[in-house]
């Protein structure tokens, strides 16, 4: 395993360019997520750095060795598929030692790795099952062990667990992430699902038309997105543009002319009812006053949806509100994400430390 | 009760049903047996029987006695045939679809179908022009100094009967067995390739055993095509040994005996049935395996 390094790679699909000015580097041993929406570009940088969709500028180093001009064969780079890619005419094993026979390997070489990967993956006994006889879950197991079986240099994953029911989705997200501590490969999972990239990633790097947004941990990404984009993909899907001019809405700021985009999530929006009135919270950076509109049950909470003026504002509550209740929302200042007219991420007094560093941070990677 | 007064009402309506049913396949059935059934049936019949309805087996033993080179002869060329054809249609499938150079496939994909739509006579006249000891070939050969016209050798002949089969047969079975690999999910070969695969290893261990069954059936079918072109043999062949379709002409149009035609015919028949046979148990036993 080493380190994987992509310095301003440019790559696309005959004159139409896909991907542009990407820079990113993997440790060695980390796995980074990358994080995006349906045709950003995922599934391009994954191929771009596999050699399957040509590199037309910039360069991709494993560890100290070029190998945007390689051919795929000659990349060490390999791929775990979202449709597993097994072939269907090899037993288990088989499909596991390839790449070791495809390297000359001797027989009894290829025959313990593929016993060590069975038990990794925990599929021992089945080595001599056609693949076409497996439950998806047990397909992705062997693709990955076939991935593995080679010690790539990086491994990549587009969207490994899209194909599984979700049940066995969360016991295999598990399984890989413990795999990669256990192992320490250097890798870069493609998905469009927040919460897995969350949980599986030491940090998370989020693509929007072809551009790195952000990249950070899990908890930067999450707590202080960089860009409106990443603010709203991340889940802060309330959306207010400052200044109203409402009077339904107070933003507790030391420039109240500014033009602001602020983004905050559902759940930190907290709800008052006039008869639980408390007293306006101090902290509160922003405090809007309005009706209840809907309330759906999702379980743990209600979403309540609140009317102000042309906006509506989502917020998670304990109890069912019936239409029209008035209610008062508070954003606590930490909670709430503003940018300015350039997209510029706005320090608030609060969280003025840490969003500077998170920012740093973005400048290093 | 109740049920078994529903079974009994089922066996008084069924049969009606089933009469409905028979009556709508009869005109399908009656063409079948009309137009293919009773010909073959009747030229079979006719390999085997005298002129006043007796069994036989004499046509057959004449057709043997006088053709048994050219049943060889046909054979050969078949097989020969055909082997080329497999190698030279997965040769050409395989850049189709493996080569890194995609304007030169695109050209490749467009230029082998032509001869999908040019008849076995034309192709058989044009390798005649073609072939021959001072046709367009060796006229080239000389006009650009590699041969002087003493040393041209004329192709007609069993060569010329395998150029023209390979030619004509190549642009049908490179369609089916390109297809059948194109059909096969990208990303498969893909996976080959990142664990360090060349071209050729995928070729052999990724994709060809993926398309055993249409690559067989490819051949089959063309094996049958080629044992029934007159056209061919006729006209690019030197007469002795042919192949057995010229035969088969020759005894009808010479002597009217369709007897030995038809028992000629059946030997035909037998081979490609041989080699169905063979290619059908191929294909269960690796069905089986799997
Ligand atoms: N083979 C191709 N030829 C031309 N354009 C392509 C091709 N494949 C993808 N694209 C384009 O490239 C862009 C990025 O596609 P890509 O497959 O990388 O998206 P993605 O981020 O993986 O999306 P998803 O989450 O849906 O898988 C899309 O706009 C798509 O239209
Ligand atoms: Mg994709």
């Amino acid at each position: 395993m080493a380190h994987l390094h992509i310095q301003n790679l440019q790559a696309g699909y005959g004159k139409k360019l896909i991907l542009d000015k990407i820079n990113l580097t993997v440790e060695q041993g980390e796995m980074i997520a990358l994080l995006g929406p349906s045709g950003c570009g995922k599934t391009t940088l994954l191929n771009a750095l596999c050699g399957f969709v040509p590199v037309s500028g910039g360069e991709i180093f494993a560890g100290s060795r070029s190998v945007s001009q390689l051919p795929a064969e000659k990349r060490n780079i390999t791929m775990v598929f979202q449709s597993y890619a097994l072939w269907p005419h090899m037993t288990v094993a088989q499909n596991i030692g390839y790449g070791l026979k495809v390297q000359k390997a001797k027989r009894a070489e290829i025959n313990r790795r593929v016993s060590e990967l069975l038990s990794i993956v925990k599929l021992e006994g089945l080595e001599d099952e056609k693949v076409t006889a497996l439950s998806g879950g047990q397909r992705q197991r062997v693709a990955l062990a076939r991935a593995l079986a080679i010690r790539p240099d990086v491994l990549v994953l587009d969207e490994p667990l899209s194909n599984l029911d979700a049940k066995v989705r969360l016991s295999v997200r598990h399984e890989i992430k413990a795999l990669q501590k256990q192992l320490g490969f250097t890798s870069l999972i493609v998905t469009h699902d927040q919460e897995e990239a969350l949980v599986m990633a030491d940090r998370i790097a989020v693509l929007n038309q072809g551009k790195i947004e952000q990249i950070g941990t899990p908890e930067e990404i999450y707590h202080h997105p960089s860009t409106p984009f990443v603010a709203d993909f991340m889940g802060a899907e309330n959306h207010i543009k400052w200044p109203t001019h409402d009077d339904a809405f107070r933003l507790n700021t030391s420039n109240p002319a500014a033009e602001l985009d602020l983004y905050f999530r559902s759940e930190n929006a907290v709800l008052a009812t006039p008869q639980a009135a408390s007293k306006d919270d101090l902290n509160a950076g922003l405090i809007i006053h309005g009706h209840v509109e809907q309330s759906v049950f999702f379980g743990n909470n209600y979403q309540i949806s609140v009317r102000c003026g042309k906006h509506t504002i989502q917020a998670d509550h304990d109890q069912n509100l019936s239409e029209n209740t008035p209610v008062t929302l508070s954003v606590p200042n930490n909670a709430l994400h503003a940018f300015d007219k350039e997209g510029k991420l706005v320090a608030h007094q609060k969280n003025h430390a840490v969003s500077v560093k998170s920012m740093r941070m973005n400048h290093v990677c | 009760m109740c049920w078994l007064l529903e079974v009994n009402m089922r066996q008084t309506t069924s049969p009606n049903l089933l009469k409905h049913r028979l009556w709508l396949i009869v005109p399908a059935a009656l063409m079948v047996g009309i137009f293919f059934l009773y010909p073959l049936g009747f030229s079979l019949y006719s390999a085997i029987t005298l002129d006043d309805g007796g069994f036989t087996l004499s046509h057959l033993n004449k057709a043997f006695d006088l053709y048994s080179k050219d049943i060889l002869f046909t054979i050969i060329i078949v097989l020969v045939s055909v082997a080329i054809l497999a190698v030279l249609s997965i040769t050409i499938a395989a850049l189709i679809t493996l080569s890194p150079f995609r304007s030169l496939t695109k050209t490749l994909g467009f230029l082998y179908r032509l001869p999908l739509f040019i008849p076995f006579i034309v192709t058989a006249q044009m390798m005649r022009t073609f072939l021959a000891k001072n046709g367009l070939m060796n006229n080239a050969f000389v006009a650009s100094g590699l041969l002087t016209p003493m040393d041209t050798v004329s192709f007609l002949g069993w060569s010329g009967i395998i150029i023209t089969f390979v030619w004509k047969q190549l642009a049908f079975s490179t369609l089916l067995i390109s297809g059948a690999m194109a059909a096969l999910d990208e990303s498969q070969i893909r996976a080959a390739r990142n664990l360090g695969a060349s071209r050729l290893s995928i070729l052999f261990q990724i994709i060809l055993p993926q398309i055993t069954s249409t690559l067989g059936v490819a051949m089959v079918l063309s094996i049958v095509t080629m044992m029934s072109v007159l056209s061919v043999p006729l006209m690019i062949g030197t007469g002795s040994p042919t192949m057995m379709t010229a035969d088969m002409a020759f005894r009808i149009n010479s002597y009217g005996d369709y007897h030995v035609a038809n028992a000629l015919g059946l030997v035909s028949y037998c081979i490609c049935a041989g080699l169905a046979w063979f290619y059908l148990r191929q294909n269960l036993k690796e069905k089986g395996a799997n």
